[in-house]
């Protein structure tokens, strides 16, 4: 429970810290930097049980989207739709965004597919955890420009995208053992037992 | 999977569905009222990416610094005799709109504000600003430049501003082209990815004769632009299925920005006193 209520304050506290995370080399990585929010909780996705995953899930996507999604007011949107009917009908397809909370129901998906290397996360095999750290973070980011395609109207995957993706999935890769040991450290701390499936484990550092 | 597990399950399912599904305002209002929290992590931050860009202190020259506090002197009086005949030129102005009964469609205020960061998002092209609500400003603001428009204001905090910038799709702003009929909508890249990416001017006639070099400035339908702010010129041409397509370089370099203005539109009114221009100076950054 300790250790839960833990992982949550550093959930939190990691929001604050990625204001000071900057984007190293701009230019040439097109604004790539470390997503800690997401990469922190990908990482706990592995150590805490299911529904506390899904709190956790429930509070990064609900910070993310209050942080980082843009969102034009009803005036705006309506003024969007007058323009698109005046202009073109076409135009009115491309007024939809990504709605407030979609974050929440993406973290969740990502953080059960997480929760299935949570044997070897145990065992303190890291290889795995740290692949699928990466891979959910790529994920996570293919997912917001796939659904933006969707609803904008048009397809658009410009090599800069890419470039970012993986970028992103590298920081994400190269930062989450920080984030594993710091779990792991927690846990010995804290005396958490980690469960799975029935199966019980107490960490003893080793 | 266990009951307990289960539950959770279909609790999380109704909450996130709950959210999605929650009216625009209030989860704008939620947005605000987050951003104000963060305002301070976001200045501290600014602050740590200026020191980072400054790098360390270098010894200056006292006599170059008196050369150039002269040249600035210097310059403060000429721009003041500039703002005397720009006011005198005004108050004429006024008085003959007053004479020929002229009805001020609207009028702007303008409010000065520094750029505090770029914003740490993941495929979105968004700035902050140092003015938010308390400052007079309101959501779909436009913000611009003396060289021309750089995008709308969104989230707000008491204190700091969101700009989602002209080069992010989300910016939609009814454009037209220098000497033609042709009226489009402008819009940026999908992504992101590049602070200074070519625009595009959609829905264009196909047909349409478009030089090369033209000027694109807003025509002010929608409401939310006003008309005749300088957007970029145009790059190329090119004809699409349906429409004719224009790629427009941005006039404003948004890599560059210090400073920007956000105009609030305000109400049509008939004039009894003369339109005035209100801007706030432009704020001094603090030196230790």
């Amino acid at each position: 429970m300790l250790f839960n209520l833990i992982v949550l304050v550093l959930m939190l506290v990691s929001f604050a810290v990625q204001e000071f995370i900057p984007s190293i080399m701009p230019e040439t990585t097109h604004y790539a930097r470390l997503f800690l929010p997401a990469v922190f909780f990908f990482a706990a996705s592995v150590a805490v049980p299911f529904p506390s995953m899904l709190v956790l899930a429930l509070v990064t996507g609900v910070l993310w989207d209050v942080r980082y999604l843009p969102m034009s007011s009803d005036a705006g949107q309506a003024a969007s739709a007058e323009l698109g009917m005046t202009m073109a009908d076409a135009a009115t397809i491309g007024t939809a965004d990504l709605r407030f909370g979609y974050s929440i129901l993406v973290f969740g998906l990502l953080g059960a597919l997480m929760q299935g290397v949570r044997p070897l996360f145990k065992k303190g095999r890291l290889e795995l955890p740290v692949l699928m750290v990466g891979f959910a973070t790529a994920a996570w980011l293919l997912i917001q420009y796939l659904l933006m395609t969707l609803l904008r109207g048009s397809f658009y995957f410009p090599t800069a995208m890419w470039l970012k993706l993986v970028t992103d999935m590298m920081y994400a890769m190269f930062f989450s053992p920080l984030m594993f040991l710091t779990l792991h450290v927690l846990a010995r701390a804290t005396s958490y037992e980690i469960k799975y499936d029935g199966l019980r484990y107490r960490y003893d550092g080793r | 999977m266990k009951n307990f597990n289960v539950l959770a399950l279909f609790a999380f399912l109704a909450v996130a569905v709950g959210l999605l599904l929650m009216n625009k305002g209030k989860s704008r209002d939620l947005q605000d009222k987050v951003m104000s929290v963060f305002s301070p992590f976001i200045h501290a931050s600014a602050g740590v990416d200026k020191a980072m860009e400054r790098g360390p202190e270098v010894a200056v020259d006292p006599v170059q610094l008196q050369r150039e506090s002269e040249r600035l002197q210097i310059e403060v009086q000429r721009l003041r005799i500039i703002t005397k005949k720009y006011d005198e030129m005004m108050n004429e102005n006024n008085e003959l709109r007053k004479n020929l009964d002229y009805k001020q469609g609207s009028h702007f205020k303008l409010t000065a504000a520094r750029v505090v960061k770029r914003s740490a998002g993941t495929w979105w092209n968004t700035l902050v600003i140092d003015k938010g609500s308390l400052d007079g400003l309101g959501t779909d603001s436009p913000v611009i430049t003396d060289m021309g428009l750089v995008g709308k204001t969104g989230k707000l905090s008491p204190h700091m501003a969101e700009v989602i910038l002209l080069t992010d799709e989300l910016c939609r702003v009814s454009a037209y082209v220098e000497g033609t009929r042709e009226k489009g909508i402008l819009a940026g890249e999908r992504g992101g990815t590049d602070l200074r990416p070519d625009l595009r001017l959609r829905f264009l006639n196909r047909n349409a004769v478009i030089n090369i070099g033209s000027k694109v400035y807003s025509s002010g339908d929608g409401g939310v632009f006003p008309a005749g702010l300088q957007l970029g010129k145009v790059k190329r041409f090119e004809n699409r299925e349906i429409s004719g397509e224009a790629v427009v370089e941005p006039v404003v370099d948004f890599e560059g920005l210090k400073h920007v203005f956000v105009v609030e539109m305000q109400k049509a009114e008939p004039i009894t006193a003369p339109p005035v221009l209100r801007a706030e100076p432009i704020p001094t950054a603090k030196r230790k």
